[in-house]
């Protein structure tokens, strides 16, 4: 049943999937040559001022894998309005979990090719004195925030149409209220209290906030 | 081995206010071919995603092979094939694929009647599912059904806009898996005249209600118009059912539309006080018509007894 699964995901997702990990290869390599670039005299502040340029490419890159893989698992069940898989003779969270379970198999393309390419990226440089490569630091955050986004997104996109809608609705209220208070000259602002609980700790999506850097002191 | 293969009882299910299927009471002996007969919007569709567990009923008890539904739907999944009326299967899969990916949740797969099923259907093995024809989609949607060993086919309008050389095909391929495994059927349908060929148990329903739930042959035997003079003002004794009765011309002579009719029956009529002219028999279409708009007329008729 799973590789049935992992298989019909596979065809849905195969082309991210596949630019996502050369994507995440290539990023940590193009950082550091970047770096080397920008560096003058060996300045180690120079140095990684190049790296936190590329570090931003990390989490968006981590989101993007999350949010495609998880849509891409149900594309076809949504496409058949999941009369297919609700006739199949298992249970509702067997086949939740399967379906989980081939996506986050999915998801490892990507994170092994950021984790191959912080090993190649560290090992293809010498740093300037006081700094040091942290390349299975960056490549285990990145497989957490893509975990993260995967089951996020998943969990919104296994429910109907109806659903997705309320949530994003909800989101979408959030910001018209905000341009309506800023329009009346009210300084009352209610998107950083949501912002802050999302992504700061312990929010949900803190572990994409903060600086990600492959080198740094 | 249970009686009946599919028991519902006084199955309540609502959808807003739009739809509703109200006290649904009906039993699938094991083994037979049941019919299920009603037009567009009777709710076909919708018993059928109630028997298999797709939608939950408001009240009620479905019983499907033994198995309670939908608490233990799964187990009753496994002995269940299951045509829809429109194929759902993943647009990106070969025909191979899918047969492939279907076989992995059903352990009494078939694989070599699969492989029979798809050079008899001439199915191609690498054309995708999306690029197939309706007829072809159809095919593979049996075959899918049948290789999986059922113990209950459930075929919702399955040749339903087909052609009639596909409509064959896949009819023969049933019947003979159903006379080699004696399985269950029940299917829905629009095309009163296939069903009438190869059903033994047939159940109509009407705007949620289920207006007769008979076998075949009764039904068809059992429906006729009566011509009678002279009738009774009211036919609660007879030992059929008149559904319907209206003047053929001023001179007191009427058309009855009778359920559950038997020849022996005419003398009846007479004791009643009435004079049986003639007897006019109805086909299955016919009968199903009649017995529609018998159900439509104002209640205030005295078939309003049925």
């Amino acid at each position: 049943m799973f590789r049935a699964i992992l298989y019909q995901q596979w065809k849905w997702t195969r082309i991210m999937v596949g630019l996502a990990t050369v994507a995440g290869f290539a990023v940590p390599i193009f950082s550091v040559r970047y770096a080397t670039r920008n560096m003058e005299h060996g300045q180690a502040a120079a140095f990684l001022d190049g790296v936190q340029t590329w570090g931003v490419v990390y989490p968006a890159l981590a989101g993007a894998v999350g949010v495609l893989i998880a849509i891409g698992v149900w594309t076809a069940d949504h496409r058949g309005r999941h009369v297919y898989a609700l006739t199949l003779p298992l249970p509702r969270w067997k086949y939740v979990l399967l379906r989980f379970a081939a996506g986050s198999v999915l998801v490892a393309g990507p994170i092994a090719g950021v984790t191959l390419g912080s090993v190649i990226a560290a090992a293809s440089i010498s740093l300037p004195a006081g700094l040091h490569a942290y390349p299975f630091a960056l490549a285990v955050r990145f497989a957490l925030a893509t975990l993260v986004a995967f089951t996020m997104f998943f969990a919104v996109s296994s429910g109907t149409a109806r659903t997705a809608s309320i949530i994003l609705g909800g989101l979408a209220a959030l910001v018209v209220i905000q341009v309506l208070l800023a329009a009346t000259g009210l300084e009352t602002n209610i998107l950083m209290p949501v912002l802050n609980a999302i992504l700061t700790v312990p929010g949900p999506f803190a572990i994409f906030s903060g600086r990600w850097m492959l080198v740094d002191v | 081995m249970n009686e009946y293969a599919v028991e519902i009882g006084h199955l309540t299910y609502r959808v807003k206010k739009a739809f509703t299927l109200d006290d649904l009471s009906l039993r699938v002996p094991t083994g037979s071919i049941y019919g299920f007969l009603g037009p567009n919007g009777s709710g076909k569709t919708t018993t059928i995603r109630l028997i298999l567990g797709l939608l939950r009923p408001a009240s009620g008890s479905i019983t499907v092979l033994g198995n309670a539904v939908p608490a233990r739907a799964p187990a009753a999944l496994a002995r269940t094939g299951y045509v829809p009326e429109a194929p759902h299967l993943d647009p990106t899969l070969t025909v191979a694929e899918a047969i492939w990916f279907h076989s992995q949740f059903y352990a009494t797969w078939d694989a070599a009647w699969a492989a029979r099923l798809l050079d008899d259907f001439e199915l191609d093995r690498q054309r995708l599912f999306g690029r197939l024809s309706k007829g072809q989609k159809g095919k593979l949607m049996m075959l899918l059904a049948l290789a999986q060993r059922p113990e209950l086919l459930v075929l919702d309008e399955p040749t339903d806009g087909l052609d009639p050389v596909v409509r064959r095909d896949m009819l023969s391929a049933l019947l003979e898996y159903v006379s080699q495994r004696r399985a269950t059927v029940f299917i829905s349908s629009h095309l009163i005249h296939e069903l009438e060929r190869i059903c033994d148990w047939v159940g109509v329903m009407d705007n949620g209600r289920l207006v007769a739930d008979v076998e075949m042959e009764r039904f068809k035997t059992g429906m006729k118009r009566l011509k009678v003079s002279h009738g009774p003002t009211h036919t609660e004794g007879l030992p059929f059912r008149v559904l319907t009765r209206s003047p053929t011309n001023g001179n007191g002579t009427e058309m009855w539309l009778v359920r559950d009719w038997a020849p022996e029956m005419a003398a009846a009529v007479a004791a009643a006080g009435g004079e049986l002219q003639q007897v006019i028999d109805l086909d299955l279409e016919e009968g199903f018509v009649e017995l529609l708009r018998s159900f439509r007329v104002p209640r205030t008729r005295e078939a309003a007894d049925v």
